[in-house]
């Protein structure tokens, strides 16, 4: 069964660039044009994640996603707004909302979100709390904080092994540089230069040299993806 | 809606109405007062009087009273009433009326009209009325003097309404000419600033460092904010300008990229192109983001400001750079010197701020061998200070690299938008401090303090 997603956005050629690249990824979409379709719609619970606008007529979004966290559904909800300052993010995530990304977005920035989203909630209700993470033959141990390759131990420090940590619990998706921006340094802002590239160049390095096979691949224009094969 | 008068004529009505208020009340208080004075005088006069001449009866019965009431009376004096009336209330001595009109009955002291004929009817008497034997004796004093007294003061009390009055509205006009004279000074300014002269400010009345009046104090004000909105919207302007200007030539070269791109053939050179023209985009699209912060910030709240350690964040900060120096060729170092407690800030635009004073040190500092992060505490507050060893920028050239889009060398071509330094600075003026360059010799000391 495909996933559904329900995009709420009165912008008709944003809808419709999001639907079209969404619906090429093998999700079932769903559109409505203002808040208040939004939350009769989303009321149902059918949906895996909602995507919606701030600015909407009738119903703003964030009272709209308030309303529905009142509801008592937990839908992850993705809000892609033009209000792009670090205060609109936070306004946003209070409200109740998941994830926040600001217009104008690469798709491959808002696909790997939903990525990460959607299977978040997979997650959480299959495997309750894992001790340990293993991709291919790297394994990562949550409890003693040590990396192994291949039986190896890989010496890494605090701030990599959170990095490692969560490219490993999203291990096959595309991690792109702003989500780890926000997850493991919580800074919302561009810092500009290539700084989590550099990060993810040490990991790399420590990840693979001596080793045969790449594990942390670089996916281009739109960040990282920590898999067996490319 | 009813007609409203006008402030000055507000004003003037008001002073009228102070002035006629206190003079009545001090007239008539005088009024009263002296009134109340006579009357009593007149008693205490008329009583001793009475006391004598019924002592002068008991030694000398009749006939001495009755020399004594024509001794006492001064000839031609009819303002002294004394006289010796008979049982049926006739006069058979002295001067009174011929028949006495009030009771025959001892009598302290009464005021009253004493007799029906003649003058006497029209005329009120203060009197006592003691018997002698089978006489009486009755002495008294018409309140004509004192009725006179009170006209004259009625006639002043007429005269200070009078008084009032035209004191009040002169110093009314007066007021009211005062007080509209510094409104409309205030009010010409405003109007101008309201049709786009920002320009102009309320002159102000007092001298030196004097504290001024209600007035100056609001001219001051108003001075000041418009000094604020003047310097808002000559900001708005700059970016304005830059915005058109900064923004024309990225998009230029995207133009160009793309149809340079649709125009090869190789497939491998086209994608390289395309990527050419993703990274030109992310470029604009961070300068637009970078121009709403900057402009944001200058109206954020403090209830945005979260307690935070500027340990921490400087060592969040600079952990996140180090390895991005090292690649460089630099070396990085966080110089902790001070531990100041937390305190209320904008951690997300901090941050931004040290990370913009650090990117910069790498790329401009490339030169020399370090960059250092360093903070302390300064008489002033605390103090995040970025040094390099680079070229640095000279005195002349810092407050041009303060600028919004103010970048150093006039053509911009270097990549950068040159947003950086403004954005620190409007970080700082939101943190009430404020943000330096200095000289590190060689290179730039640039520094965040922050009270």
């Amino acid at each position: 069964m495909s996933r559904k997603i329900l995009i709420v956005e009165d912008d008709a050629s944003t809808a419709a660039y999001v639907a079209k690249g969404l619906a090429e990824a093998g999700y079932a979409v769903e559109q409505c044009g203002d808040g208040r379709d939004g939350l009769f719609l989303a009321s149902e619970g059918i949906f895996d994640l909602i995507i919606a606008d701030r600015m909407l007529p009738r119903l703003d979004g964030l009272a709209m996603v308030s309303a529905i966290r009142a509801a008592g559904i937990s839908t992850p909800v993705l809000i892609l707004s033009a209000l792009a300052t670090v205060d609109d993010r936070v306004d946003g995530l209070k409200a109740g909302a998941d994830d926040y990304l600001c217009k104008p977005f690469s798709f491959a920035e808002l696909s790997a979100r939903i990525e990460a989203l959607v299977r978040r909630s997979d997650r959480a209700a299959s495997e309750p709390t894992r001790t340990k993470l293993s991709v291919g033959d790297l394994e990562i141990d949550l409890l003693a904080r040590t990396v192994t390759r291949a039986g190896k131990i890989i010496p890494v420090g605090a701030r990599e092994f959170n990095l490692l940590e969560f490219l490993a619990r999203h291990a096959g998706q595309v991690v792109t540089r702003t989500m780890m921006l926000e997850k493991i340094w919580n800074y919302h802002f561009d810092p500009g230069s290539n700084v989590v590239d550099v990060h993810i160049g040490r990991l790399r390095r420590k990840l693979e040299e001596g080793f045969g096979t790449p594990i942390l691949h670089t996916v281009r224009g739109a960040g990282y993806r920590l898999a067996v094969e490319g | 809606m009813k007609p409203r008068l006008t402030i000055s004529a507000r004003i003037a009505l008001l002073s009228i109405i102070l002035a006629l208020v206190s003079n009545l009340a001090l007239v008539g208080f005088i009024w009263k007062q002296t009134s109340a004075d006579a009357v009593a005088a007149l008693h205490r006069e008329i009583v001793e009087q009475a006391d004598a001449l019924r002592a002068v009866w008991r030694t000398g019965a009749l006939p001495a009273l009755a020399d004594a009431i024509t001794q006492a009376r001064e000839p031609g004096d009819v303002s002294l009433v004394l006289a010796i009336f008979d049982s049926r209330g006739h006069r058979i001595a002295g001067y009174a009326p011929e028949h006495l009109a009030v009771p025959l009955a001892d009598t302290p002291f009464r005021i009253a009209v004493l007799g029906r004929d003649g003058v006497w009817n029209v005329r009120e008497a203060g009197y006592t009325l003691h018997p002698i034997g089978t006489d009486w004796l009755l002495v008294g004093r018409p309140l004509d003097l004192i009725e006179a007294q009170q006209v004259a003061i009625e006639r002043a009390l007429a005269l200070a309404v009078f008084l009032s009055l035209m004191l009040g509205a002169g110093t009314g006009l007066v007021l009211a000419r005062y007080v509209a004279g510094r409104l409309n000074s205030i009010v010409a300014v405003i109007d101008a600033a309201g049709e786009g002269d920002l320009s102009r400010r309320v002159s102000l009345v007092r001298a030196g460092d004097d504290e001024g009046d209600a007035f100056d104090r609001l001219a001051e004000r108003l001075n000041a904010m418009l000094g604020k909105i003047e310097q808002l919207m000559a900001e708005l302007r700059v970016v304005t300008d830059s915005l058109a200007h900064d923004l024309r030539s990225p998009l230029a070269r995207l133009r160009t990229k793309t149809e340079q791109a649709v125009l090869i053939a190789d497939p491998a050179q086209r994608e390289a192109a395309l990527g050419g023209l993703l990274v030109e985009t992310d470029l604009i699209m961070r300068m637009l983001t970078m121009v709403i912060e900057i402009s944001r910030s200058e109206s954020v709240t403090r209830d945005r400001f979260t307690l935070a350690s500027p340990v921490e964040l400087a060592e969040e900060i600079g952990e996140l750079y180090a390895p991005v120096a090292e690649e460089a060729g630099l070396r990085f170092l966080i110089e902790v010197e001070a531990r100041p407690a937390p305190l209320p800030l904008h951690r997300e635009l901090m941050s931004q701020a040290l990370s913009n004073l650090i990117d910069n040190a790498l790329k401009h500092g490339a030169s020399g061998e370090q960059v250092t992060l360093r903070l302390r505490e300064g008489t002033e507050g605390i103090v995040f200070q970025v040094e390099d060893h680079g070229p640095g920028i000279a005195e002349a050239d810092r407050a041009q690299a303060l600028k919004r889009f103010g970048r150093l060398d006039t053509a911009r071509t270097t990549p950068g938008a040159g947003l950086g330094m403004a954005l620190i600075e409007a970080v700082a003026r939101l943190h009430g401090g404020r943000f330096e360059l200095g000289d590190n010799a060689p290179g730039l000391v640039a520094r965040l303090v922050i009270p």
